[in-house]
């Protein structure tokens, strides 16, 4: 008997430590999902200035940390909470952002204030959802810092809907083709200017150096889609035709402007010029093989030396920017601005705060500032970059190219493409790189594409 | 995997109360047929409730999304009737993914069972001093997150520096080389290897446990009866450890069906040009990477059907009269 009471003291023991132990978890994905919001705390009593029309309260701000770090928001939010000692800031941020806030907006609980950026994200989607406040009116009254309207200051206006605007471009980025500057000038190699030395700068590395020039991320199509292509539509039938591509017109794909520049990406795959294992490669791989000189040209947005900072092996030269060369002899290059927005969400409990942090968030300081941190440009003109040691010389280069109109053409296209075309054009674009399918085939699959996706 | 612990916890609570309470039975107390039934609401009653919370609802929640239009990325949604439906019959990768998918399961299943078998039978009957050392190498992989191995062998057979085409190079057969992820016809037979690698440690001790249940006697009278080794493996061992095989034939169809998402994912996120995208991995790009939730639920929806019918066809083709020598 005794042995049976201890056997039975022995069941609830284990009994009661399992029921711990399921407590123990439960809370524990509590307290893990507590700690992404890294919240602000109160920073009142700090605060000198701010007598700002009483607004207060919690703020939500929701951002994506990629290849331009956080250390521009981070100052920036720093700021803001001195100017607004009432209102207590919680941060949303990382590189998984994107993921992990969307159950908070499919149950109509979403952050305030949210920049769209990177993986995940698609501000096209979010306003046909209707998550975006409409802010076609009260961004007339939003001021620079001298009283500038930023509307008139914008480098390039907001998404356009139909008319209205739902997001502000805060982020100005741009794609184009990196090379090894300091390489190209001791090995004696062209930079290209247009697609023709494109091809001849191509072919006189991979003889003298044995290796398929060309390379960006298979696993991420949409990296030469962005940074090649539209481009070149933009060269090749300006906004009118990059329009048209985007929203998935009848007949867009299948045009003949389009069939002529497909044509240019299969020569550069049936010569050889990319990198055939890039089917496998996601966009740090490719970047890592571009700095490790296994590659020549890259097509990246203005984040790449962020992004790769602490990977540069030594036998790198310097970084060197062109506008992507696929417009044909005798034009000038053709960029694509793609931009990353603030927007303000449609259900955000404190709109006010909100509005306030916009307003306060797009002045030429923090346009110099975001330049200095991340190596890009905000998109807020009238900031000369030149003057400032803290900016990298690619980007006061590249600055000054994109402002040359006699060099740089700048095409814009309505609003970014939605995931719904952009991932089977993507498809067929990998398989039109790697050589199993011809430009003809591949115009047909895009055709088919952009049909299914106006169905939809 | 939320809903599996606390459901898994409450069940081996009530195992363990049942133990003790038929213990105390065949003590001294006589139970009561109220106490009886209390004790059996107990023990059902939370977990039939886990059970609905954490299986049935999310089943017959995705069973309703799939009637809807819907981005999953906020609560709008549209009813559009079958049309999720009428648009999983027109599309031309679905077919793909499920080939994709039944590929994996054929090539897994016979690529584990053959090894499992092989390593279970040379582990357990060959005497082998280091049979234990073996057992413990040969598990390893199992106790890997199928992540980490997932981008352990993409290090594998990167182009430039993998083992297999280091390999290949080193042993003169550069013309083999291939950037295997990289390939579309190359990339799904690359899933395969990782696959059979991960999985044949659990299904190895699962036959082992089966082998080491046979009476030696039988393979006595069999060697007697001047049976080969070869005659003894498969007029002894197999039908004796039969169920064993049956259940792991079964567990690697679901886990398949089920699981070779991660894998995908992984390792090419279905890519290149959905060469190896499975139901699984193309459900998750509908849902969550071009904001098709309702076609994503509708693809949730083929997978459990697929899943049921390819379970009741195993059923049926690998019953047998159990053996009994």
């Amino acid at each position: 008997m005794k042995k049976l009471a201890k056997g039975r003291l022995w069941f609830l023991l284990a009994a009661v430590l399992m029921l711990l132990f399921a407590a123990a978890c439960s809370s524990g994905e509590e307290e893990a999902s507590g700690t992404e919001d890294t919240s602000g705390g109160d920073s009142s009593g700090e605060a000198s200035g701010g007598e700002e029309g009483g607004i207060s309260g919690d703020l939500e701000i929701q951002y994506f940390v990629g290849g331009y770090g956080d250390s521009w928001w981070k100052e920036v939010i720093a700021d803001f909470k001195e100017e607004y000692p009432e209102v207590n800031v919680i941060e949303h941020a990382g590189p998984n952002i994107n993921e992990e806030m969307r159950s908070r907006w499919v149950s109509g609980d979403p952050p305030d204030v949210v920049y769209i950026d990177g993986a995940g994200s698609s501000e096209t989607q979010m306003v046909e959802d209707g998550q975006l406040m409409n802010l076609t009116e009260w961004a007339q009254e939003i001021e620079l810092e001298n009283g500038d309207k930023l509307v008139d200051n914008f480098i390039v206006p907001p998404s356009d809907y139909e008319g209205e605007i739902y997001s502000l471009p805060l982020v100005f980025d741009a794609w184009g083709t990196w090379y090894d500057r300091a390489w190209f000038e001791e090995a004696g190699y062209e930079v290209p200017t247009d697609f023709e030395s494109f091809m001849s700068s191509m072919q006189e590395i991979k003889e003298a150096e044995g290796i398929e020039p060309f390379v960006t991320s298979g696993q991420h199509p949409y990296y030469f889609l962005r940074g090649m292509l539209y481009p070149a539509f933009g060269a090749a039938g300006g906004d009118e035709l990059l329009a048209s591509l985007i929203t998935g017109e009848e007949g867009a794909w299948s045009s003949d402007v389009v069939l002529e520049t497909m044509q240019k990406v299969e020569q550069m795959a049936s010569e050889g010029m990319i990198d055939s294992g890039l089917g496998s490669l996601n966009h740090t791989q490719s970047q890592m093989n571009f700095l490790l000189h296994d590659n020549a040209f890259i097509p990246v947005g203005f984040w790449l030396p962020n992004e790769m900072e602490a990977d540069v092996p030594e036998s790198f030269g310097e970084y060197g920017f062109i506008p992507s060369p696929m417009q044909d002899a005798g034009e000038p290059y053709a960029v694509v601005p793609d931009m990353r927005p603030l927007a303000i969400a449609e259900n955000a409990e404190n709109p006010e705060a909100a509005k306030a942090f916009v307003d306060f968030v797009f002045t030429r300081d923090y346009a110099m500032l975001f330049s200095e941190h991340t190596g890009a440009i905000m998109n807020v003109s009238g900031v000369d970059l030149t003057q400032n040691e803290n900016v990298p010389a690619y980007l006061t280069e590249a600055n000054a190219m994109i402002n040359d109109p006699e060099q740089v053409q700048l095409y814009h296209k309505p609003h970014p493409m939605s995931a719904d075309l952009e991932t089977p054009i993507g498809n067929a674009l990998l398989s039109l790189m790697l050589g199993n399918m011809t430009a003809e085939e591949f115009v047909e699959e895009a055709e088919a594409a952009a049909a299914q996706y106006r169905g939809n | 995997m939320r809903g599996v612990i606390p459901h898994s916890i409450l069940f081996i609570i009530c195992l363990m109360a049942a133990s003790s309470f038929s213990i105390e039975k065949s003590g001294e107390m006589v139970q009561s047929k109220k106490q009886k039934y209390l004790f059996l609401a107990f023990c059902l009653v939370p977990t039939f409730i886990m059970f609905s919370i954490f299986t049935l609802y999310p089943l017959f929640s995705g069973l309703y999304y799939s009637f809807f239009e819907m981005s999953g990325s906020s609560s709008n949604k549209e009813f559009i009737g079958f049309d999720n439906y009428i648009r999983l019959f027109n599309d031309d990768i679905i077919l793909d993914t499920i080939i994709h998918d039944y590929f994996l399961v054929v090539t897994k299943v016979i690529g584990i069972m053959i090894m499992a078998m092989f390593f279970a039978v040379a582990l357990t009957q060959l005497k082998i001093k280091e049979a234990p050392f073996y057992r413990i190498v040969f598990f390893f992989p199992n106790i890997m997150s199928v992540v980490v191995i997932g981008i352990l062998w993409m290090f594998i057979y990167n182009p430039d520096l993998g083992l297999v085409n280091s390999g290949l190079a080193f042993l003169g057969l550069e013309n083999l080389q291939r950037p295997w992820l990289g390939s579309e016809t190359w990339a799904l037979p690359s899933l395969v290897l990782p696959s059979i690698w991960a999985g044949i440690g659990l299904f190895m001790l699962m036959l082992m446990g089966g082998i080491a249940n046979i009476s030696k006697s039988y393979y006595e009278a069999a060697e007697i009866d001047g049976a080969t080794q070869w005659q003894q493996f498969w007029r002894v061992t197999v039908p004796l450890v039969w169920p064993q095989i049956k259940i792991s034939i079964l567990y690697i169809v679901i886990t398949t069906l089920n699981g070779s998402f991660i894998i995908v994912q992984v390792m090419t996120g279905g890519g290149p040009n959905n060469a190896t995208h499975v139901m699984g991995s193309y459900l998750y790009q509908q849902a969550f990477v071009q904001f098709n939730f309702g076609y994503g639920a509708t693809i949730g929806v083929m997978i459990l059907v697929l899943s049921l019918i390819t379970v009741m066809i195993l059923q049926f083709l690998l019953r047998r009269e159990k053996v009994d020598y």
